[in-house]
């Protein structure tokens, strides 16, 4: 028996858009989602601006969700979970739990959109002390503070005078097996320095960067704003250490610029920490039994490697950071390409 | 309503539990059955009696109690030889089995660290024969020298992941009629000592609670294969590795943070042979001098030959400059002794150290001019024939108590 109904996993921004574009397209959606609201990682880590175009991003969520709740051909089930699927392209038996209740679900196709999770800083990048220190903070603690405009050491409360960004933080580092790029760390750290400089302009404020990478219109939205309008500086260095100075922290590395090692004294560190698979990307391409590459992410591309989407089993693909590091402009297109591959295959066989 | 800050401060409050089922690197031990399973190689299990340890990514490692075959280090045997017999003195309090092997060779790491005249297939073949040789005896490899053990992991996964090499070793071993074998575990002496230290402070005679004493960490031990390295919730968070903190801790002594811990002592891994200069400078100015200009220790304790040489035997060099040093260095195993009581001369052979050790004696309250004295009477017997030199039975007996 096929089936027209497409599921897609996962509540964040590519899941909501898959969903929204698929009911669009005139397709029936179920779209489960693990926790108990949509919104993926920009709800539960609470982002405050969205890179780029400067959005709130419970706003542009909110707005997003909305979309897919107020849409009659989506149905949307919360803290749910697939406990296994069988069957094949525009058939597919899925088996969920859902509120606690198990149920089985016939689906045409289906559309991962489990995400990502953010590095751990503890769990193999232990020297720059994260969780030794207070006044070390990732990326998505800043973003937090950023949202309730309120920037403080966590340790004296007090507004951080220095704080330096140090970008590369589980990202592009062979040694623990992240070669990859996260793609979105060096503009949310720029667009998080501007921020600091405007709601602490007596801040003084520092990047230490293997190399900017700055996609697109990143370079002029962000970038050179950062560095003409708000005076933030970037230094070309790996930062090896963070050590405590008195009741500073003790950031050292080298100055690749001047080609010497350096000490700088700073209130605040910002480990700018990149994108790893998230438990649940990890967990349903086993239920699914779709491939992943060599860094837990679901493989995309097909055979020639432009059909971004595809996974390894006709009928199911990916969109958003469950195929790897992607910013929302990926993840929103990514989202609309599967959901038209989805629909498309679900007519196909019932056709 | 809980703030950002307080939401921070919560998920730092918590112990960093590792999972090894997302550690970011293969575990090179699987790869090693798999060889065995293809007849390739012979993996030496680690013997019954051992204690499993957590390494930085959460996997587990298994440290050997006894039946141990001890892969001694050059740099011990001729700089700091109190080093070594403090290793074999702490395995003979607890009564246990080991050998003392001599046909053991060099790792020769050095030559490998300064460029020297070696190749891959030379290093794997001195490794592979030492391991061949502890192999034959059925006791298992605890080496005794960072350097040698970095090296040997280096060398481990050059010999895992190269067949051309494994072949090349097999051609060099054949003609000495030896097997290949790798052991299971790569094994430091500062882990046993580190699954020890309960054990060594029951047997504790000497009071270290008044000691404040700084850590440094062996770059070839936790920094050249990192995921070997020990590391515990319980000391420094597990952010760092746990191995001399922990134990200097469990025998009562203050451990003091230091702004350049994570430095290498200045030996390097070349810079001693070709720029000794920059070594002396190295270990003097970003490693002694910080430490005492910071917390001032009583000592200093390390786990590797390489780095208690350079930070003891640099300091002359800026004392000689009026610069602000003068912290003993010494080796947990050394220091391990010291606190159960091994004679200061006879065992832990405080004499070879340079920089002045003696306030740190009086400091723990050891009559360390008593000591001497006999030692002075040892070595008159030697002179004048009486004995043909120091034993263990003249060692064996603990006799510092200042508990």
């Amino acid at each position: 028996m096929s089936s027209n109904k497409i599921l897609v996993i996962g509540g964040g921004p590519a899941g909501l858009e898959a969903a929204r574009s698929v009911a669009e397209l005139g397709g029936e959606v179920i779209l489960l989602e693990k926790r108990e609201r949509l919104g993926g990682t920009p709800d539960r880590e609470n982002y405050a601006k969205l890179t780029h175009h400067w959005r709130d991003a419970s706003e542009a969520m909110a707005e997003l969700a909305a979309s897919v709740t107020s849409s009659a051909r989506v149905e949307v089930k919360y803290n749910a979970e697939v406990k296994g699927m069988s069957g094949s392209a525009g058939n597919f038996n899925v088996e969920i739990e859902a509120g606690g209740v198990a149920e089985s679900l016939n689906v045409g196709a289906v559309i991962v959109a489990t995400g990502f999770q953010h590095f751990d800083p503890g769990r193999a990048t232990q020297q720059y002390n994260y969780y030794t220190f207070p006044d070390v903070v990732t990326l998505t603690d800043l973003e937090k503070m950023l949202k309730d405009h309120h920037v403080v050491r966590p340790s004296n409360g007090e507004a951080p005078k220095k704080i330096a960004f140090i970008q590369c933080v589980g990202s592009r580092d062979r040694r623990i097996g992240n070669e990859y790029c996260s793609k979105v760390c060096c503009g949310i750290a720029s667009k998080q320095a501007i921020e600091l400089r405007e709601l602490l302009p007596d801040s003084k404020v520092m990047i230490f960067y293997i190399d900017m990478r700055m996609y697109g219109y990143w370079e002029n939205e962000i970038y050179w704003p950062a560095q003409e309008k708000y005076k933030v500086n970037y230094v070309k260095g790996v930062i090896s250490e963070v050590l405590k100075k008195g009741d500073q922290l003790l950031i050292r590395g080298e100055d690749t610029t001047m080609g010497r090692p350096m000490e700088v004294t700073m209130d605040m560190v910002v480990l700018s920490i990149g994108m790893e698979p998230s438990a649940g990307t990890r967990a349903i391409a086993q239920t699914l039994g779709v491939k992943q590459n060599k860094y837990g992410f679901i493989e995309a591309g097909g055979e020639g490697g432009l059909d971004t989407v595809a996974t390894s089993a006709p009928g199911v693909f990916v969109a958003g950071a469950a195929a790897g590091p992607a910013d929302l402009n990926d993840s929103i297109s990514m989202a609309g390409l599967a959901a038209a591959r989805a629909v498309a295959a679900a007519q196909k066989v019932a056709a | 309503m809980t703030t950002t800050v307080e939401e921070i401060l919560e998920r730092k409050s918590h112990a960093v539990i590792r999972d090894p089922e997302v550690a970011p690197i293969v575990d090179l031990r699987e790869e090693l059955f798999e060889l065995e399973a293809r007849g390739e190689v012979i993996v030496q299990r680690v013997p019954e009696n051992h204690v499993e340890v957590t390494t930085k990514f959460g996997r587990k490692k298994k440290i050997p109690i006894d039946h141990t075959w001890h892969h001694k280090s050059c740099g011990q045997c001729g700089h700091i030889p109190g080093y070594t017999s403090s290793i074999f003195w702490l395995h003979r309090q607890f009564d246990l089995d080991y050998l003392d092997p001599k046909d053991q060779t060099s790792c020769t790491g050095w030559n490998y660290y300064a460029s020297g005249a070696s190749n891959a297939t030379a290093q794997a073949a001195v490794m592979s024969r030492n391991f061949a040789a502890a192999y034959e005896t059925g006791y298992f490899p605890m080496i005794h020298c960072g350097t040698s053990y970095g090296h040997y992991k280096e060398v481990r996964e050059q010999l895992i992941h190269h067949k051309g090499l494994r072949d090349e070793v097999r051609r060099v071993l054949d003609k000495m009629g030896k097997p290949l074998v790798i052991p299971e575990e790569l094994v430091h002496y500062s882990e046993w000592i580190h699954v020890m230290r309960k054990r060594i402070a029951e047997k504790q005679t000497v009071d270290m609670s008044a000691i404040t004493a700084t850590v440094h960490p062996a770059c070839h031990y936790y920094k050249i294969v990192v995921e070997d390295a020990i590391y515990d919730p319980e000391i420094y968070g597990g952010q760092r590795m746990a191995t001399v903190t922990a134990t200097l801790q469990a025998l009562g002594m203050n451990v003091a943070d230091y702004s350049t811990w994570y430095d290498c002592c200045g030996f390097g891994f070349r810079h001693i042979l070709v720029q000794r200069d920059f070594t002396r400078s190295f270990a003097n100015l970003r490693k002694i001098e910080v430490m005492k200009n910071e917390v001032n220790p009583d000592v200093t304790v390390t786990h590797d030959t390489g780095c208690v040489t350079t930070l003891d035997k640099s300091q002359f060099a800026a004392k000689a400059h009026d610069r602000k040093v003068g912290i003993p260095v010494l080796s947990d195993a050394q220091v391990s002794a010291l606190a159960m009581g091994a004679h200061p001369f006879r065992v832990v052979q405080m004499h070879w150290h340079s920089t002045d050790w003696r306030p740190f004696m009086d400091k723990l309250g050891v009559d360390w001019q008593k000591y001497w004295d006999e030692f002075q009477g040892d070595l008159e017997l030697i002179r004048s024939g009486q004995k043909a030199g120091i034993t263990w039975e003249d060692a064996d007996k603990p006799v510092v108590n200042v508990a």
